[in-house]
């Protein structure tokens, strides 16, 4: 029989939550500094895009180290990564509270922060790979969430600490919560044990599960043995499975998604300086932005649990481009919108595209690679998004002022995110036909005596690529036949 | 020689100022003089140079290619009435005292009439939370075309009525919109008359209330929006009670001041001593006014207690669900021992090489 796959639920639900925290910190963390920098470049004299280089150095390490806590998640789970990147959060923090020059700053909290917040990140992702399956949109929809909210309490919260204990004050306390990471990460329960609870060793059951816990987990598991006799690249790729690259499914998500941060962040920087540009008050334009948190708040579990619907779980990769291009559609009407009416319709459309986007980001790395091979691509995804996400913003930032007009910058978002979708609309079109195809011939060697699907020590790492295929893309098939017969049935 | 711009009449009131330019051409190049001839019938042409009339008159001259000079007078009065001329000459014998030059000088005139300063009664009136400006000017043969009021050099209003009175009309009190006002005559000369509406200083904080450090520099700010400007500025703080005692007696206090503003540095912030209200006081002729700025000093260790309330909480949490963990799955006590993730992985192993040799 096969193995009893990720329980979908219990204990799921509490892991949920710690990836919800810590996933919150991870993207909204930066956003929330910018309040203390006022206070900052005052006091070290320096010009403010000196200390805005802290928010970019805390972001590129937060995305370029992925591959790192890829490589440490293949190689200890995700709980000690988790509790070490909250505890380095809380380190940087704290030092940083003791700073005496801005470049000690950029290492404290951009440098250590960011690796921290890094090492959060993935792991959380990863593990919620790990306890769902039928329910993962509506869990990765959930978790997160946990962005926009923690942004709307960071916000008043970060204002209030500055003004009642300084910018010294305020980042020794931010240590401390950042530490709340920790707790999130001992939450982190690592699944392989509840398994082999479930069954024990001895009996057949047992070794069945253990049999599907190996093909699941196949490429920690088997490395260990083959340790001796390996060569460098080998020993490289145990840790960071290069062989994704190979991965149809993973190169069409990874060009997709690197063209489509091209112009993702930059509308939400700059929505507020155009509200202001048009001639809106200040506090109505920050008001645009809340409008989007909440609306965002709300769209990520709602986009969640529509994702895991029947009707769209198996063509999930429609879905995910036909909400980068609705993304892309808001920015191209976005200067149509002159009035403050125009630009709250604007703000909420944006709001609930950002959000689907956003809580289907990772749901579809994990639906076209599997949990297990997720871990690594993650890493490398991030890290290659990394260049992009940095570049958006300032090259917007160049649209603007050559030609003084904010319009520009939303064309080019909006043609770029619009390709993006359109892009990854066709090639999963192709993709999607290629698996089906690639089902039917494993079907018919199946009936083969035959099995392709061995736990051969000896093959190399590109036979396991078309193994790992196996597996991962059966739960997906018989879960969709399940949920119909779960649907049918209710 | 030649004329190439010509002086032109002019008509100005009393404690005015009044130009003439004059430009000649020649070779070589001509000099310029300016004659005097006044009002009454007796008076007869007499030269001006620059210093003349108890310094009032200025002329500068330049002889570059062509000769150039401005007589200026100031503060006129009735006397300088009268007409000015602009004589030139280039004859090198123009000046001879006994010969007679071979060439006449030419001349250019100009008339100046200077007209009795019309006196304007100028008021300020408030009735029913409206302030009225008003200027009335005593000048019955003068034709007025118009009116404006300007106020810091922004047109308020205009009109093209004639009459020799003209009123401005605004919502709010004295204290909202104290400054300076000019009603304008529109004439031949323009006359303007000016309003003040004159307060005691509106001094207000900058921020009610400050937030230092401990050991560090503690800035406190009052402006004063309001006209006219404060003469005298003071601080003082609860329990000194006069202003001498922030003065730089201990050399910790640092106090800069301007007609609208003053500022309060405080060097070496103590929290015992320097935590409580401080009262900048503004005074003017009008009267003073006063505003208070609370001041907090923060104590360097002031964050650690929240911070160590956090890591202990924190710390509480990861033992409850480390315990809890413990607690629900007793055989895992070997594995429940930190990293957990990694005694996991080296857990299959085990039971992997078990169940392979198995196999």
């Amino acid at each position: 029989g096969r193995a009893p796959g990720p329980p979908d639920g219990g204990w799921g639900w509490v892991v949920v939550f710690g990836a919800f925290l810590s996933i919150g910190f991870a993207y909204a963390f930066p956003k929330g500094l910018a309040i203390f920098f006022k206070e900052i470049q005052n006091f070290f004299g320096t010009s403010y895009s000196e200390v805005a280089w802290i928010s970019s150095i805390m972001l590129a390490t937060t995305y370029g180290a992925g591959p790192i806590s890829s490589i440490l998640v293949n190689r200890y789970g995700s709980r000690p990564v988790v509790m070490f990147g909250g505890l380095l959060c809380g380190v940087g923090m704290i030092s940083a509270a003791f700073c005496t020059s801005i470049l000690q700053l950029y290492v404290c909290v951009g440098f250590i922060t960011g690796l921290g917040l890094a090492l959060n990140l993935q792991p959380s992702v990863i593990i919620i790979g790990k306890y769902f399956l039928k329910r993962r949109p509506i869990a990765n929809g959930l978790a997160m969430a946990g962005s926009p909210v923690m942004l709307c309490t960071l916000a008043p919260l970060n204002q209030f600490l500055f003004e009642n204990f300084g910018w010294r004050g305020s980042f020794l306390i931010l240590g401390a919560i950042l530490l709340h990471c920790c707790v999130a990460g001992a939450l982190f329960r690592p699944i392989g044990a509840r398994t082999a609870l479930v069954e024990t060793p001895v009996t057949e059951e047992g070794k069945d599960a253990l049999k599907g816990k190996i093909t699941e987990d196949g490429p920690m598991e088997n490395k260990p043995e083959e340790e001796e006799g390996k060569d460098c690249f080998e020993k490289i790729n145990q840790y960071l499975d290069f062989s994704l690259f190979k991965h149809r499914g993973f190169l069409i998500y990874l060009i997709g998604n690197v063209l489509m941060f091209l112009g993702f962040f930059a509308p939400i920087v700059f929505l507020a300086p155009y509200a202001k540009h048009t001639g809106i008050d200040e506090y109505s334009a920050a008001f645009l932005l809340s409008i989007l948190a909440v609306v965002d708040m709300v769209a990520r579990p709602a986009t969640g649990i529509i994702a895991n619907s029947r009707w769209v779980r198996p063509k999930i990769q429609y879905f995910f481009s036909f909400a980068i291009a609705f993304n892309g559609a808001c920015h191209l009407l976005c200067p149509l919108a002159s009035s403050y009416t125009g630009l709250v319709v604007y703000s909420s459309f944006f709001g609930l595209a950002f959000g689907m986007v956003c809580a289907m980001l990772f749901e579809t790395l994990m639906d076209l690679l599997g949990a297990a091979r997720f871990t690594s691509a993650v890493g490398l995804v991030t890290i290659a998004e990394c260049c992009t996400i940095l570049l958006g913003p300032p090259i917007g930032g160049i649209l603007i002022d050559t030609f003084g007009d904010y319009k520009y910058m939303f064309i080019k978002c909006g043609a770029v995110m619009v390709l993006a979708g359109t892009f990854l609309f066709i090639m999963n079109y192709y993709n999607y036909r290629m698996l089906a195809k690639e089902e039917k011939e494993r079907k018919r060697k199946e009936e083969d005596p035959k099995s392709v699907r061995t736990e051969d020590e000896g093959k190399k790492n590109w036979n396991k690529d078309s193994t790992q295929d196996g597996p991962e893309l059966e739960p997906l098939r018989e879960e969709g036949e399940g949920v119909k017969k779960e649907m049918n049935g209710t | 020689a030649g004329f190439i711009k010509s002086p032109l009449s002019q008509k100005r009131l009393t404690q005015d100022s009044v130009e003439l330019y004059c430009e000649a051409i020649g070779n070589p190049i001509p000099e310029i003089q300016w004659w005097f001839e006044g009002n009454d019938p007796n008076e007869t042409y007499a030269q001006l140079w620059d210093g003349a009339r108890q310094d009032r008159v200025k002329i500068n001259a330049t002889y570059n290619l062509h000769s150039t000079s401005t007589i200026s007078i100031a503060n006129l009065t009735g006397d300088d009435s009268g007409m000015y001329e602009c004589r030139a000459s280039n004859d090198p014998d123009r000046n001879h005292l006994s010969k007679s030059p071979k060439v006449k000088w030419i001349r250019s005139q100009a008339n100046v009439f200077v007209i009795e300063r019309p006196e304007i009664t100028a008021q300020v009136a408030e009735s029913s939370g409206k302030l009225i400006l008003s200027c009335n000017i005593s000048a019955p043969h003068l034709s007025i075309t118009g009116h404006q009021w300007i106020h810091k050099d922004k047109v308020l209003e205009e009109d093209k009525k004639t009459d020799t009175f003209t009123t401005y009309e605004i919502d709010g009190t004295r204290e909202e919109h104290s400054g300076v006002y000019e009603c304008v005559f529109e004439a031949n000369p323009q006359i303007r008359g000016q309003v003040n509406i004159s307060v005691a200083p509106q001094v207000t904080a900058y921020k009610k209330s400050e937030h230092g450090n401990e050991g560090d520099t503690g800035v406190l700010v009052c402006k004063n929006p309001s006209f006219p400007a404060v003469t005298t500025w003071s601080w003082s703080k609860t329990g000194h009670g006069v202003s001498a005692a922030l003065e730089n007696a201990s050399g910790r206090y640092i106090i800069k001041s301007s007609g609208n503003k003053t500022e309060l540095r405080i060097l070496k912030l103590d929290i015992e001593q320097d935590t409580g209200d401080y009262y900048c006081n503004g005074t003017n002729s009008f009267g003073t006014g006063e505003a208070t700025v609370n001041l907090r000093v923060r104590s360097r260790l002031a964050a650690l207690w929240p911070f160590l309330g956090i890591v202990a909480e924190v710390l509480v949490l990861v033992t409850i669900i480390f315990i809890y963990e413990k607690r629900r799955k007793p055989d895992e006590v070997p594995d429940g021992k930190r990293p957990p993730g990694k005694s996991n992985a080296t857990n299959h192993k085990d039971k992997n090489v078990r169940q392979r040799n198995a196999n």
